[in-house]
């Protein structure tokens, strides 16, 4: 109930938009997740409290952006603070959706939302206020890749909302990055709507400072012939839950998607993804990764789900997971949920530390074993890092993780 | 046996050697002294302990000495880690060489030569000053550089895995390399390549121990000693034809040399 309450003392009914009554109405029957659903159980409660401890801040201070300056070749976007945007180019066009459109579509979003489900959305759209979502219409080709920055500030809860519809035929290359500062949260929600044969490369990177805490939702609907890849990666944080829903609407649709998440020290970071193949001939390709170290926690729950409609799904969930410490926790339990009879589907997870042998074999070539442990964690990382769209060209994650995290 | 030479020190010397792993006896008492420009060969049943006793060499962290030494130029290297051993000379051939999947072989063969070079006081190589010697080298083992760009041994023949180690002892230029059934595997033109890979590489100054189960690499490299394990010890040494005669009898013929206790 809290949390209402500050969102409330923050701000007067008359300054909330439709979209923020509605939202904090269904919170107020609900003000948190189910703690004992499935989707929040293992969520550790002091931390998800402290996310909520911060006061909502509607202004976006400025900040360095860490990485790679901006460049001729990329469209780079901060949500919050530059959401002014027109290109039309001879090839393609990427446009602010209006007001009317941007009500209509998160109105119809919020009529899906389930109460546990959703909750991190609902008290995204709750918080975010119109400065601080920013919707895209991206139609055309030869789109050049697009980065785009959410930021969470020091000592403040910040909401950003992003929403992008891929018009038919559209290739887009897009990098979300969600950058923490110390003592934070950040609500992040994103809604991708993938119309007929576009086609989508998602990267998404967030890392945080100590005490960063992070509310990533993800939801993708996919029409048919589209192709949506999504390459992943959540460190230092003290909480993050990356949630991500796919719906494939019609089926005929295709899914890629490799995450990674890596906790140290005291961190918990999750990940829940629930895939809807609503049509036949889907197809998933998924693999998760956890690494966990010290006392930490890394949790991955996966669950796809086949209704009698979805004939000829050809889907495959693999969890793989690090555990480098006796005192770290690793969680995860992908699942399928099948009721057509024609379907190829696979799961699995693994659980294991560093290779012994691998690492004895690199050290009889005098190989430290620091710099062994560095190489054979590099070749772990490398998977997901190559799969994440315009980073691996041009930010050094894997220096990043290796040398910094 | 090994009174012949030598006026030199000798480069290994493994005394008594007693090790276990997980509580469970695997050397129980192996000595074992190599010369400059010898070749000794290990032969035996599989499980007498031979690869056991290479992995001990070169430092294996599963197994405990539990009693005797192993030195390498003269100092007790019992406690060194492996990569120490590694970068003063010490070369273990790997039966199994190991996938590193998402590990140029490139980058792998630089960082070891550079570790290698540095312990000598050598000046570290870059990229490009190593792709020339790397070149150079791949020569003794006829391979294609298509290699270099590929993982660590992933997706490799067994017989280009072994080309691959013959590579890295190439390039690591050991006092003494111990090379653990290097031939297995391997059909008879990939061994020659490898035999003569051996040859080239190994000189008056340097050392090899041979491990392996068949005459056919021993005719390509003839040893200067044959030495027989059973049961975690070294129950026979000979010469070159003590191989011959092991083909010829079989390893029962050895269990008459066996001290049983009385």
């Amino acid at each position: 109930m809290e949390i209402i309450e500050k969102i409330k003392t923050n701000k007067s009914i008359d300054n909330q938009t439709e979209i923020q009554k509605i939202c904090l109405d269904k919170l107020q029957s609900s003000p948190l997740p189910n703690l004992r659903s499935e989707q929040w159980r293992l969520s550790n409660k002091s931390k998800l409290a402290n996310f909520l401890d911060y006061s909502v801040n509607e202004n976006n201070s400025k900040f360095d952006i860490p990485y790679p300056k901006n460049s001729q070749s990329t469209i780079r976007l901060i949500i919050g603070e530059n959401c002014q945007i027109k290109l039309i180019k001879k090839y393609y066009s990427i446009q602010q959706l209006s007001k009317d459109e941007l009500q209509k579509y998160i109105k119809e979003q919020i009529s899906f939302f389930n109460q546990n489900e959703n909750w991190s959305d609902l008290l995204n759209l709750s918080l975010s206020c119109k400065n601080n979502i920013l919707g895209l219409k991206i139609n055309g080709s030869k789109i050049p890749p697009i980065e785009i920055f959410s930021h969470g500030s020091s000592n403040s809860l910040n909401a950003k909302t992003l929403i992008v519809f891929l018009e038919k035929n559209c290739n887009v290359e897009l990098l979300q990055v969600n950058l923490s500062e110390d003592n934070s949260s950040l609500s992040q929600s994103t809604f991708f709507c993938l119309e007929e044969n576009s086609s989508l490369n998602h990267g998404v990177v967030s890392y945080g400072v100590n005490k960063s805490n992070l509310l990533n939702s993800l939801n993708v609907i996919q029409q048919k012939n589209s192709e949506y890849n999504l390459g992943s990666l959540h460190f230092k944080f003290n909480y993050a839950r990356f949630e991500i829903r796919i719906k494939q609407s019609e089926g005929n649709a295709k899914t890629n998607i490799k995450g990674m998440q890596i906790t140290k020290k005291n961190e918990q970071i999750s990940t829940y993804t629930k895939i809807d193949f609503d049509g036949p001939n889907g197809f998933l390709d998924q693999i998760n990764k956890s690494l966990a170290d010290d006392k930490s926690h890394a949790i991955f729950e996966g669950s796809i789900i086949v209704p009698k409609i979805a004939q000829k799904t050809d889907a495959s969930q693999l969890s793989r997971n690090l555990l480098l410490s006796n005192l770290a926790q690793i969680d995860t339990k992908p699942q399928l949920e099948i009721i057509a009879d024609d379907v190829k589907c696979k799961h699995g997870a693994t659980i294991s530390q560093l290779n012994e042998e691998e690492l004895f074999y690199m050290r009889t070539r005098g190989i430290t074993l620091t710099e062994a442990s560095k190489l054979q964690l590099s070749s772990y990382f490398q998977e997901i890092i190559s799969f994440i769209p315009v980073a691996k060209d041009r930010w050094d994650l894997l220096d990043k993780l290796l040398n910094e995290n | 046996m090994q009174s012949k030479m030598k006026e030199s020190h000798p480069i290994l010397e493994v005394k008594n050697l007693f090790a276990s792993t997980d509580n469970l006896p695997i050397l129980k008492g192996v000595s074992l002294t190599v010369y400059p420009g010898e070749i000794h060969a290990i032969m035996g049943r599989n499980g007498c302990g031979k690869s056991t006793l290479s992995k001990i060499i070169a430092g294996h962290p599963s197994y405990k000495i539990t009693n005797g030494d192993i030195k390498f130029l003269g100092e007790n290297i019992n406690s060194l880690e492996p990569e120490e051993r590694s970068q003063s000379g010490i070369f273990l051939g790997f039966q199994y060489p190991i996938e590193i999947p998402g590990v140029s072989n490139l980058e792998f063969l630089r960082v070891s030569t550079n570790a290698r070079r540095k312990f000598l006081n050598k000046e570290e190589l870059d990229t490009f000053d190593f792709e020339e010697l790397v070149k150079e080298k791949l020569e003794i083992v006829k391979m294609d550089q298509a290699f270099l760009s590929r993982s660590v041994n992933q997706g490799f023949s067994g017989g280009e895995k072994k080309r691959n180690e013959i590579l890295q002892m190439a390039l690591l230029e050991p006092k003494i390399a111990i090379l653990d059934e290097t031939d297995s595997g391997l059909d008879i033109d990939a061994l020659r390549i490898v035999a003569s890979g051996i040859k080239r590489i190994s000189n008056a100054q340097t050392g090899i121990i041979l491990i392996t189960h068949y005459q056919r690499l021993l005719d390509e490299i003839k040893p200067n000693y044959v030495h027989v394990m059973s049961d975690g010890q070294i129950i026979k040494t000979g010469e070159s034809d003590l191989a011959l005669e092991l083909e010829k009898k079989g390893y029962e013929w050895t269990d008459n040399f066996i001290k049983r206790p009385k």
